[in-house]
């Protein structure tokens, strides 16, 4: 628990993906310098976070939201981010809409089908289980980050 | 467009699972290609950098009380638009050199050549 931020590090093999797929082909990149881009990425992370703190600080709020971070965007001088971030925040918004309506929909058709099956089978299912645990921790991804 | 849907429920939180985890989050991001795309309309690419891992960046924070599901997925996408910049920028560097492999200087020059990295002097070493 004594790590430094910016040693909180990305995965190795996501970075090399992402940086793969932004060169042309045929281009590779040393191990050094790979892992010096991760690190910047952190720390990247880092100076955004503590920039769209500040500004939900000046707007009184307690919670860091997405409007906070492209304030930050534009405040770092990475206008350019803005505009596919915004996009990206759209598609998020709606998969996040699309989860929820699926599970939704799921846990009634887990109910109809349990109906039917009463007659027949015993409950031994632990699938239900594992539903159960699955909505838990969805219900813990939505937790907000805590100091 | 519900198979793509459930598709992604199932995908989705198991790979944030998966990512809360271990340390070894390479398995996970590996193993979830992008199902979202078929989905969306040629929408953009939803982040592959796993937000447990950026969560726990912003956690670093002490002024930072609390911090939206939203603003950590965007600062993960934010990294990721960053990691594609930097590389190109000092890939522009090994080209200088005619050089097919990017290396630390090539790093080193785009930032002090890119008035956008100035934050990162003096942090990479």
């Amino acid at each position: 628990m004594a790590e430094r931020p910016e040693d909180l590090n990305l995965p190795n093999a996501v970075i090399t993906r992402i940086i793969k797929e932004a060169l042309p082909d045929g281009v590779n990149i040393s191990k050094e310098a790979r892992s010096a881009i991760s690190r910047a990425a952190s720390v990247f992370v880092l100076y955004a976070t503590s920039c769209a703190n500040n500004f939900a600080m000046k707007g009184k709020r307690k919670t860091l939201n997405a409007g906070d971070v492209l304030s930050a965007m534009e405040e770092m001088e990475f206008q350019r981010f803005i505009s596919p971030l915004k996009e990206a925040l759209d598609a998020y918004r709606r998969e996040q809409k699309g989860k929820k309506e699926a599970s939704e929909q799921k846990k009634k058709d887990k109910d109809k089908r349990t109906d039917s099956e009463e007659q027949d089978k015993s409950r031994e299912d632990d699938n239900d289980e594992d539903d159960e645990r699955m909505e838990e921790e969805e219900q813990n991804e939505e937790e907000e980050v805590d100091n | 467009m519900a198979a793509a849907a459930t598709a992604a429920v199932t995908i989705g939180p198991t790979a944030a699972l998966v990512a809360e985890e271990g340390p070894s989050g390479e398995a996970a991001p590996a193993a979830a290609p992008p199902p979202q795309a078929p989905a969306a309309s040629a929408g953009p690419r939803l982040s592959r950098l796993p937000l447990a891992r950026v969560k726990a960046l912003v956690k670093a924070d002490p002024d930072v009380t609390l911090a939206g599901q939203e603003a950590i997925f965007i600062l993960a996408r934010a990294a990721e638009l960053f990691v594609e910049t930097i590389a190109r920028d000092a890939y522009f560097c090994a080209q200088q050199g005619k050089r097919k492999t990017l290396q630390r200087k090539d790093l080193d020059n785009a930032i002090e050549a890119v008035d956008e990295f100035a934050f990162l002097e003096g942090t990479l070493d």
